[in-house]
């Protein structure tokens, strides 16, 4: 008996000393929707702290302070790309989808009878220039700001917007470290490219069986970094990539880096990059002869890589953060709406700034002219969780960063198809080999 | 964590082994005290009275301890509430605000704005030459040189400076340096040139920095996303240090390197090379790097602000407190919720008390601090408080 109860102490002690909330603080929770059997290093050794599993809070003053009682309107900021950079097209979407949301808040009234305005700012220019716009919001006391596109803008501008307290509500970075920052001052309201590799990843080593996948990605951050987490799953579901070839923005010849891919014979092809480049890669593959199946960041799902890649866009698969073929009746009127606003149909920037930017219009109709009120409400995991917009539910994670559904798209007698992407359930990542420590 | 957990939880086995602590002079005095004395720690701001039973343990130099808290804010003399930094000059004291510079001397503020000269009101930084005694100010809008009692502007557009918003800046002799979200900047005052350093001609993975520090003959750079870019002045060599095992989500091994790629400060003393980041706080000696988090140390969040050396100690604005430490015994001093009164934790590897302050400091969510002689001041969300060092807390 006195044996019995040593051993069933042991077994509290040993369950207590090695409970994760004992030895690192922490719930054995993952980030990012990320299965255990993916996680860098999860199969070999626990990490000594997982970040991201617990939001941090803001705990600053100001949650006291008073509007101003003689605002004639109420300033929200954007920054995007409108001028001076190859994402300009993406930019202007992005402008035309906040607009909208403003002006349809407008025609109901604003904020307790002040009109919303929105204070535009282009986010090309100087290096850190991103820093110097938000400074310029401050003094322009917006209440909170949405944007952007470009990676290296969104960081510079997360740090600016911690010291200047005002909250920013990204639509259009998908770099996965804009918010594995730990900054309480932003929410990203798209999927990022953690998602989109995870989803890819599933797609061509399980649904499609490659087990030699060729990259061919853009020469700067967004390719760098975008490509960072699919290569990451790809190592650790056993394909490491073959070969990695890059490109410069702007490029228009890519034989020297297809000829390689060719001569390495893949199973696949896995291009990275901005649309138009990926659709000059794309002809240029066909031109050389090379029939296999071709994959692409979700840049290129857009009219642009359509007509520049024409015939040679059939089939190329690719993600998307969001079905715009959806049987969503808030879609559908917002697409109406748009179309007779702008003249043009709406792509993914614009859809998710339409949302981002209601997101904070309901912010500030429920919390009223205070910026960390405002933050609070934003970030609080429970107020707008689950949000249902034009681009379906908003999820957040505890880094707020949106691990809503992400879908595949696939591009059928000239026209993308949208299907569910492959469930992120474990056994479709689940390597051979024995798991450790699990 | 276990070690926190066990100072938080295990209230009789702590009331047990207890501590403390605290001698003549304002020092936490952990190896001075025998088993032969019981003490009662008596603040000399505070109302509370603890008794104490000490113990010896080890530690090799005192901790100062801050006490007879002093508060002001935009209702007794500073242009706004928040405010971002300060800087002891002298028997003067400089603090960087939303709204401008306040300067207090002779126990009367009084406010410096664009109005006077300054490149904008939001004043982030500041450090003074101990060359020449000018003040330098690292703003939201540029950076102002306060000599003479004239101001002089270097921005983007005048000079070779490389980004208007200034996070960090500090004087290296002739040298100035300045950490900004488009690179690090050096501006040789003789030559009167700049030089930035990016990604171009540093290890660095983007030109984002935002904490910049002197020491050793070397410049520490906080570079985000990419740990601490070390220059060796004499060789004018870089070379970096990161986070060894190259994922953002976890920290897998504890005293492997930097605890974290986004760092937020740095600075140097004796020998030692202390790092800020938003996931804890590491310790460099040249040889081994240690890391704290608030689950296995005294460190009061893992959200640093801004971190500055002095001697062996080192003082952490964090978002939960201001915490100080020397890497084995820790000091963090927070304000309650609901009044203007707080408390000193002290705790060392094997002891934990608390000390009343009546007040304490005017916020918890600090972001800058200084310390000279026996003065510290801490630049908080909600103004800035002045402390002193306790000469005698026991009696």
């Amino acid at each position: 008996m006195a044996t019995r109860n040593y051993r069933f102490i042991g077994l509290i002690l040993l369950v207590l000393i090695f409970h994760p909330k004992l030895v690192n603080g922490q719930d054995d929770l993952m980030y990012g929707n990320t299965p255990d059997s993916i996680f860098p290093y999860h199969n070999f050794q626990k990490a000594y702290k997982y970040h991201f599993i617990e939001p941090i809070e803001f705990y600053g003053a100001g949650r006291d302070k008073k509007p101003p009682s003689d605002l004639t309107e109420i300033r929200i900021g954007f920054l995007g790309p409108l001028e001076g950079s190859p994402l300009v097209p993406l930019g202007k979407q992005m402008l035309n989808g906040s607009m909208l949301a403003l002006e349809q808040a407008n025609a109901n009234g604003g904020y307790q009878g002040i009109p919303y305005k929105l204070m535009i700012h282009n986010d090309v220019g100087l290096w850190g220039a991103a820093a110097n716009e938000v400074v310029q919001m401050d003094d322009e006391k917006v209440w909170a700001w949405l944007g952007s596109i470009d990676d290296i803008v969104s960081h510079v501008a997360l740090r600016a917007t911690l010291k200047m307290e005002i909250m920013m509500v990204n639509t259009g970075d998908p770099d996965p470290t804009f918010t594995e920052t730990n900054i309480p001052w932003a929410i990203r309201v798209i999927s990022d490219d953690r998602q989109s590799g995870y989803a890819l990843a599933s797609y061509i080593f399980n649904t499609m069986q490659h087990e030699r996948v060729a990259v061919i990605r853009a020469n700067n951050r967004y390719g760098r970094v975008g490509i960072m987490e699919y290569a990451g799953v790809a190592v650790r579901m056993g394909h490491p990539m073959m070969i990695e070839e890059r490109f410069e923005v702007g490029e228009t010849d890519f034989s020297m880096q297809l000829e390689n891919i060719k001569e390495a014979n893949p199973d696949g092809i896995l291009i990275w990059g901005n649309a138009k480049e990926s659709a000059l890669i794309v002809k240029q593959i066909r031109a050389l002869g090379m029939k296999q199946p071709i994959y692409a960041s979700d840049r290129v799902v857009s009219a642009e890589f359509l007509e520049i890649a024409g015939e040679d866009a059939e089939s190329i698969v690719s993600t998307c953060q969001y079905n715009p073929k959806a049987d969503n009746p808030k879609l559908k009127q917002f697409q109406s709406d748009y179309l007779k606003r702008f003249g043009i149909e709406p792509d993914v920037f614009a859809a998710h700034a339409y949302d981002g930017m209601n997101l904070i219009i309901a912010a500030i109709r429920k919390k009223g002219l205070n910026r960390v009120l405002i933050r609070d409400v934003l970030t609080d995991l429970k107020t707008f969780q689950g949000y249902e917009g034009v681009t379906g539910e908003i999820r957040l994670d505890e880094s707020w960063n949106d691990i809503g559904k992400i879908w595949m798209t696939k591009v059928e007698n000239g026209e993308f198809h949208y299907t569910a992407s492959p469930t992120t359930q474990e056994k479709n990542y689940a390597r051979k080999g024995k798991r450790i420590n699990r | 964590m276990a070690k926190k957990a066990f100072f938080k939880n295990s209230g009789s086995i702590a009331s047990l082994l207890i501590v403390l602590v605290i001698g003549s002079l304002g020092f936490v005095l952990p190896d001075t005290f025998t088993n032969d004395h019981k003490q009662s720690v008596v603040n000399a701001g505070s109302s509370a009275k603890k008794e104490i039973e000490p113990t010896r343990i080890k530690a090799d130099n005192p901790m100062p301890i801050y006490g007879n808290w002093k508060n002001f804010t935009s209702k007794n003399g500073l242009p706004g509430d928040k405010a971002y930094c300060v800087k002891i000059d002298g028997d003067r004291v400089l603090v960087g605000t939303h709204e401008g510079l306040a300067v207090y001397q002779d126990g009367k503020w009084k406010t410096y704005t664009t109005e006077d000269g300054l490149a904008h009101n939001g004043v982030l930084a500041i450090d003074v030459s101990k060359q020449t005694g000018d003040v330098w100010l690292g703003t939201m809008g540029g950076l102002t040189r306060w000599s003479t009692g004239t101001f002089e502007n270097f921005t983007q557009m005048n000079s070779g400076m490389p980004n208007n918003l200034i996070y960090a800046v500090t004087c290296d002799g002739k040298d100035v340096w300045v950490a900004t979200g488009g690179g690090a900047g050096h501006y040789d005052t003789y030559a009167k040139k700049w030089q930035i350093f990016t990604e171009e001609n540093a290890p660095m993975h983007e030109p984002w920095t935002y904490g910049v520090c002197a020491g050793d003959g070397k410049i520490f750079i906080a570079a985000w996303g990419g740990g601490v870019v070390e220059y060796t002045k004499k060789t004018k060599k870089f070379r970096d240090y990161v986070d060894p095992d190259g994922n953002m989500e976890i920290d897998l091994f504890p005293d492997d390197g930097i605890v974290h790629d986004i760092t937020t400060g740095t600075s140097w003393s004796n020998g030692i090379l202390w790092v800020g980041t938003y996931f804890g706080l590491s310790r460099y000696d040249g040889v081994h790097w240690k890391g704290y988090f608030d689950h296995d140390s005294g460190l009061a969040s893992n959200f640093i602000n801004f971190i500055k050396a002095s001697g062996d100690v080192v003082f952490i604005c964090t978002d939960k407190g201001l915490s100080t430490t020397d890497g084995n015994n820790w000091i963090t001093y927070t304000k309650n919720e609901t009044n203007t009164n707080g408390k000193a934790v002290l705790l060392t590897d094997t002891h934990s008390t608390e000390m009343t302050m009546t007040p304490s400091i005017s916020h918890n969510y600090t972001i800058g601090v200084d310390v000279e002689g026996e003065q510290i001041w801490v630049a908080t969300s909600k103004g800035v408080s002045q402390g002193e060092l306790l000469k005698q807390p026991l009696q």
